[in-house]
């Protein structure tokens, strides 16, 4: 930190945590502390650990863990659990320090944290230490049990950290439902430079995590609440900024399997944009899906099938029915079916566990059906933001999706999504019953194709054991023929052809 | 290596007291002077107190899981206690070394 800048903008160090990186605006506060608050199980030893560990892995920072709460080497476990190598870390770059308090021990008039200080003291320069943890520290602040004692003791720590122009992360925890700090720790936030609330709540039954930034001193930060999630590789965070990297447009098309669909569309959607379609139960979204996953694996691209509450198995026998064999791909490995449980998960870990697949099979096109699942558990608000983050992060990779939606509600002349991700969608296909004449038959329409011309009518699609198709349009009266009334149509315009 | 302060510790069942603290830091100080009292009281030629100083032997403290000064640690008779704080709350003390409480 040069003393000619001003002092009160604090300088920040990544946490090399994606979304916590946007949302606190560029990281932890350097050389400062930063209070990570929240209730049991709300993930502040995780995130801790894991800045500490990113921070050595990336920028070689050493660092110290001192845990108050857990022994050392529970801590150390769970970080083997999460895939980062404890051990090799603990050799050089992190040391951790058992600080647990014995359960035995007897309490008689005044102490303080000299012997702790000074010990850390001598470990930090010998590491050369930039960045310590201190997890739990309610549970030091509750041994002194003195109000008075516990504003010296942690304003000692504030002190000790400010003058080595070290970074601190201190874990608290608070009552949760409560939102805020029990009022004889009413002043930790105040003293803290930067600090951040996880909270947990269940809604439909289903837990979700969220993190907040309450303040940072003096800089500018996320004010929303944004979801976050601990997956199988530690905790991710779902940015909310917004800022993403503009990928290059493809002017190149792309099928969607279906011969006559890419003809209204005047060749397909375009690489790298999605396509969305929409239509009540049984409409056969998941059918269309299927064709445009087929398409890609045809060409000899990499695919990504990801289908809700429905077996992958019986999504490869349904579609072989309409001789979309999608079996050989699958055994090929060029495709990957994955079948999720929508209320296995909140929407963030839905997202998490995409994005994971995603990397692992590197698909150019990916199919999700349906993306109204996520909607389905854990709040529409949040299902809404991931739907969003999933859409763009398939983008920003040039990945071709087409994802399914449910209509929902009374009037499906609406024409909403549970999602609203209408709005956000390149391609929006409608697939509906007409009914007429005591038939019902399957229509589709293109209620919008961005940056490309399409055909304005609706359409009578097709199942058969040949495959998918759209009928010629016939009209009569004004209105689309569909079902019986058009193949009369079809074959009296055969009969006057032949003669 | 502890700095040894009395020596009267070679009579069988002696008190042993391993006492840690942060140089002459006034609650520190009184903790000796507290604990000295006591073993002056309670086990009069029958004790021991080995001082260590944190800030000059910090990685000892920090290797004996000492986290807090004053703590001070009965070695002997087992078992082991440990008591943190300047040792002013005496029957607290007592109660921890299993000694009757001083009559009100």
């Amino acid at each position: 930190m040069t003393d000619k800048k001003d002092a009160a903008v604090l300088e920040r160090t990544l946490s090399g945590i994606e979304g916590f990186d946007d949302i606190t605006c560029g990281g932890l506060p350097l050389g400062a502390t930063t209070l990570l608050m929240g209730g049991p199980g709300s993930g502040k030893t995780v995130l801790a650990l894991q800045i500490l560990v990113g921070g050595s892995v990336r920028g070689g920072t050493p660092g110290i863990f001192v845990s108050f709460e857990e022994s050392a080497r529970r801590v150390s476990a769970n970080g083997d659990a999460f895939g980062w190598d404890m051990c090799a870390l603990e050799k050089k770059q992190i040391h951790f320090i058992d600080a647990c308090v014995r359960s035995d021990v007897v309490r008689s008039g005044s102490f303080d944290l000299t012997g702790l200080l000074a010990a850390l003291e001598v470990k930090t320069v010998e590491m050369d230490a930039k960045l310590i943890v201190f997890d739990a520290i309610d549970v030091l602040l509750s041994l002194l049990d003195d109000p008075a004692a516990e504003y010296r003791e942690l304003y000692r720590l504030h002190e000790w950290l400010i003058v080595r122009k070290l970074t601190g992360i201190l874990t608290m925890k608070i009552d949760e439902g409560e939102g805020a700090v029990a009022p004889r720790y009413g002043f930790m936030p105040f003293m803290a430079d930067c600090t951040v609330l996880l909270t947990q709540r269940v809604s439909d039954r289903v837990g979700a995590r969220a993190i907040r930034v309450l303040k940072y001193r003096g800089s500018p930060h996320v004010l929303n609440e944004v979801p976050f999630a601990i997956g199988p590789t530690g905790v991710e965070v779902g940015s909310s900024n917004g800022v993403h990297p503009e990928p290059q447009p493809f002017e190149e098309k792309v099928s969607t399997g279906i011969e006559r669909l890419d003809e209204m569309l005047c060749g397909g959607i375009y690489r790298g944009t999605n396509a969305l379609i929409t239509g009540s139960s049984g409409g056969g979204k998941s059918s269309l899906a299927g064709a445009f996953i087929k398409a890609a694996c045809d060409r000899n691209e990499r695919a990504l099938f990801i289908s809700f509450d429905e077996n992958s198995r019986d999504i490869v026998r349904d579609l072989a029915t309409m001789s979309i064999n999608i079996a050989p791909h699958l055994e090929s490995g060029l495709l990957r079916m994955e079948a999720m449980r929508t209320e296995a998960a909140s929407s963030e870990e839905h997202f998490m566990h995409i994005k994971r697949m995603i990397t692992e099979q590197d698909p150019r096109c990916v199919a999700i059906d349906p993306l109204s699942a996520l909607a389905r558990v854990g709040g529409g608000l949040a299902a809404r933001a991931v739907a969003e983050r999933l859409i763009y992060l398939c983008r920003n990779k040039g990945i071709t999706v087409l994802f399914t939606s449910l209509l929902e509600g009374s009037d499906p002349h609406l024409e909403t999504t549970t999602l609203h991700v209408s709005t956000i969608s390149d391609s929006w296909i409608q697939i509906s019953y007409a009914l007429q004449d005591g038939e019902r038959n399957r229509a589709l329409s293109i209620i919008k194709s961005r940056g490309s011309e399409h055909s304005n009518q609706l359409r009578e699609l097709i199942f058969s054991d040949s495959g998918i198709t759209l009928a010629d349009p016939y009209t009569a009266g004004g209105e689309v023929l569909m079902g019986t009334l058009r193949m009369e149509k079809e074959h009296a315009a055969q009969k006057r052809n032949g003669q | 290596m502890s700095d040894s302060v009395h020596t009267e510790d070679r009579l069988k069942g002696a008190y042993v007291f391993r006492l840690y603290l942060a140089g002459g830091a006034p609650n520190s100080v009184r903790a000796f002077a507290n604990l000295y009292a006591i073993c002056q009281k309670h086990f009069p030629g029958s004790h021991r107190i080995d001082v260590i100083d944190v800030l000059k032997e910090p990685l000892r403290a920090l290797a004996e899981a000492i986290l807090v000064t004053p703590t001070v640690v009965k070695i002997s008779p087992l078992p082991e206690q440990q008591i943190i704080g300047d040792l002013s709350e005496e029957e607290e003390v007592l109660r921890a070394l299993g000694l009757p409480q001083k009559e009100k």
